[in-house]
């Protein structure tokens, strides 16, 4: 952040806009930890976050650091609501909160593989109007949408890929629910959005780069660089499911050949247990997996060792301190995990500070849709809004 | 994927085994066999058939009148076939009334619940079949046990001590299902569940299909929204004017050729 060299109160406006951009980052933290984040004196922040707190932009609650008493500042839950919302393959989910980063309420529904996007806008418009009315507010209080969507996504929030997302490629998904909603809504890939979510709440929230891995229906990355996403010039950052792996494969939905996603996503994964087990789902998978199946457990062993090849590249070329996993197939734990680390080892050079850490994923299967209510946040301005 | 955390379910109540996944035997669970029903000149079952397999959620879909309730009732044992048979595991069995069924494993849950609406939680998931305990009601081990249930079909309910007549329609259906799972069947039937709820209601009862799915058993579901039938059904039967008008895979389908079958556009 440049410093402007000027008046007195220019300044004062500008370490006060730091404070609240650093505890938009990281959700929340300690008085004590936003001056080691910040860079300001004590005095500063003490006075700021007063002064914060007075005009309602943020929120102090007694907490405790190492058994020593501390404040945590929050955002003002009473800033208004905000939701996220994940459109995944075969289900929507949406988390209603606050900008404290509570939840005030969370329901996924299940939808088919194709369904399209005028009822898919609908729903998601209806869960929310609907959930908020549950918890006794008004759709008035809902300052702001983040929606996740399985392909990616421009700066301008509109699909860049063709035939990852069929039937949604041509909407301007932003603008429809902000018609229908009344509010700001920001869009931007599920993979972009996990990382956010484990960068600012979740697992990478301690390290300046890190990779975020998900492996569900698809194989996703998102890319933090500097504690920022990485999302490229098409948003198109981190689609490690369409490198590469296999040139005489099979052509994936993408249109290139051999990717990735052709030979560990669900679909290429259930294909060989299809014989013994005909209805099997990817959660069934992992389920019989973690009960010791041994022909299950084979199959995400395999898959990690094909993920690690590749994760592994990228790694090379970014050298991040470490890889969060997310996505239903982590869920196995070890059984994926294992394989991961050890492709991992295999494909990347060996430098003295140790391998690269492979954790699970803090926020699980709600990374994505916490990552679009983060978005959400990050991208609302709450001092313009507690001035009016 | 469902909300709820992946392993919650398997209790001591029933002992599904280690995994609560799907059984793939190939014996079907239960098979309807060209059963007829008529009422009157009304012919509402023409020699129907139907095969449902463990761990495997089937939609029943049909028009108004198409004997979708008619089949669902002569599964449950309510309705008797005038002609054909039922076979559970290969082996015909004939189910003179609901209890019956129940004995066999098959659990229904009909349009109006059947709940006690001034009862609590705990009173209605053991409505007419409460436990005691020294001559007294087993209050705490009821409720342990309807926690219990509640939690394995992922239903949230504010208190057991709710009376059921506070909660919402997707509540009450969750502990409509939640009662059938004392009997620990193997086949559940519901007829039209996600009538007339909102779409966070929809949302849960669809999270308690994909959960009774996952525990192993076999699920029939009626319902007209194919929208909301194909994200949990692993199969789509159709039946028109009391007979089968088509098999669809549910994830692969599409929803006009479904709609075509139920209307008799389809086949040509």
């Amino acid at each position: 952040m440049s410093r402007t060299t000027g008046s007195q109160s220019s300044l004062r406006e500008a370490n006060r806009t730091l404070v609240i951009e650093t505890v938009k980052e990281f959700g929340g933290l300690t008085q004590v930890e936003l001056i080691d984040a910040t860079g300001l004196s004590a005095a500063t922040v003490s006075t700021i976050v007063k002064e914060l707190t007075s005009s309602g932009v943020v929120d102090t609650q007694p907490t405790s650091r190492s058994g020593r008493r501390a404040q945590m500042v929050t955002l003002s839950p009473q800033t208004g609501l905000v939701a996220g919302v994940h459109v995944a393959r075969r289900q929507i989910r949406v988390l209603l909160g606050d900008f404290s980063y509570t939840t005030l309420a969370s329901t996924s529904l299940p939808v088919p593989f194709d369904q399209p996007a005028d009822t898919g806008l609908d729903r998601i418009a209806l869960l929310l109007a609907e959930m908020i009315d549950g918890v006794g507010r008004s759709t008035s209080d809902l300052l702001a949408v983040g929606i996740a969507c399985p392909a990616p996504v421009d700066a301008t929030g509109m699909v860049s890929v063709r035939g990852l997302m069929p039937g949604w490629e041509d909407e301007q998904i932003g603008e429809l629910v902000a018609k229908r909603l009344g509010c700001a809504v920001h869009v931007d890939n599920d993979a972009n959005l996990g990382a956010l979510a484990e960068v600012t709440l979740g697992a990478s929230r301690e390290v300046a780069d890190s990779l975020w891995l998900t492996v569900s229906d698809g194989v996703g990355a998102g890319l933090v660089l500097g504690r920022r996403v990485h999302r490229g010039f098409a948003g198109a950052a981190g689609e490690i499911g369409h490198v590469q792996v296999d040139p005489t494969g099979s052509i994936c939905r993408c249109g290139n050949r051999g990717c990735l996603e052709t030979v560990v996503g669900a679909e290429a994964l259930l294909a060989p247990l299809r014989p013994l087990h005909p209805h099997l789902t990817l959660r069934d998978l992992v389920d019989r997996a973690v009960h010791g199946d041994a022909g299950c457990r084979r199959v995400i062993a395999d898959a990690a060792a094909t993920i690690g090849r590749v994760v592994g590249s990228v790694c090379q070329v970014v050298n991040p301190p470490m890889v969060v996993v997310g996505g239903p197939l982590a869920e196995s734990g070890e059984v994926f995990l294992e394989p991961l680390r050890a492709a991992l080892a295999q494909h990347t050079i060996r430098h003295l500070l140790g391998p690269v850490e492979v954790v699970p994923s803090k926020l699980g299967s709600t990374a994505e849709v916490t990552g679009a209510l983060v978005l959400a946040v990050q991208r609302t301005d709450v001092t313009h809004r507690s001035e009016t | 994927m469902t909300d709820t955390p992946m392993h919650a379910g398997t209790t001591a109540l029933h002992d599904l085994g280690p995994a609560p996944v799907a059984d793939d035997a190939r014996t079907p669970v239960l098979s309807v066999l060209g059963v007829s029903k008529r009422f009157g000149a009304v012919e509402a079952l023409v020699e129907c058939s139907l095969d449902l397999y463990a761990g495997e959620v089937v939609a029943l879909v049909g028009d108004n009148a198409a004997g979708k309730s008619t089949l669902a009732k002569v599964i449950a044992g309510v309705l008797q076939p005038d002609a054909g048979y039922l076979e559970i595991d290969g082996q015909p069995v004939s189910l003179p009334g609901p209890g019956a069924a129940r004995q066999h494993g098959i659990a229904a849950v009909f349009q109006d619940l059947g709940v006690c609406d001034n009862l609590d939680v705990t009173a209605n998931v053991f409505l007419g079949q409460e436990r005691t305990h020294r001559g007294l009601l087993d209050q705490g081990g009821m409720e342990r046990v309807s926690r219990e249930v509640l939690s394995m079909i992922g239903a949230n309910v504010p208190s057991l001590r709710t009376p059921v007549g506070r909660l919402s329609g997707g509540q009450r259906q969750g502990v409509a299902i939640a009662r059938t799972m004392l009997g620990e069947p193997r086949v559940v039937v519901l007829d039209e569940p996600m009538a007339s709820l909102g779409v966070v209601q929809t949302a849960e009862v669809l999270t308690h299909l994909d959960r009774l799915r996952s525990l192993g058993m076999a699920v029939l579901v009626i319902g007209h929204n194919l929208n909301d039938l194909r994200a949990v059904a692993d199969r789509i039967e159709v039946l028109r004017h009391g007979r089968n008008n088509g098999s669809f895979d549910g994830p692969t389908s599409r929803n006009d050729e479904i709609i075509g079958a139920i209307t008799g556009a389809w086949p040509q």
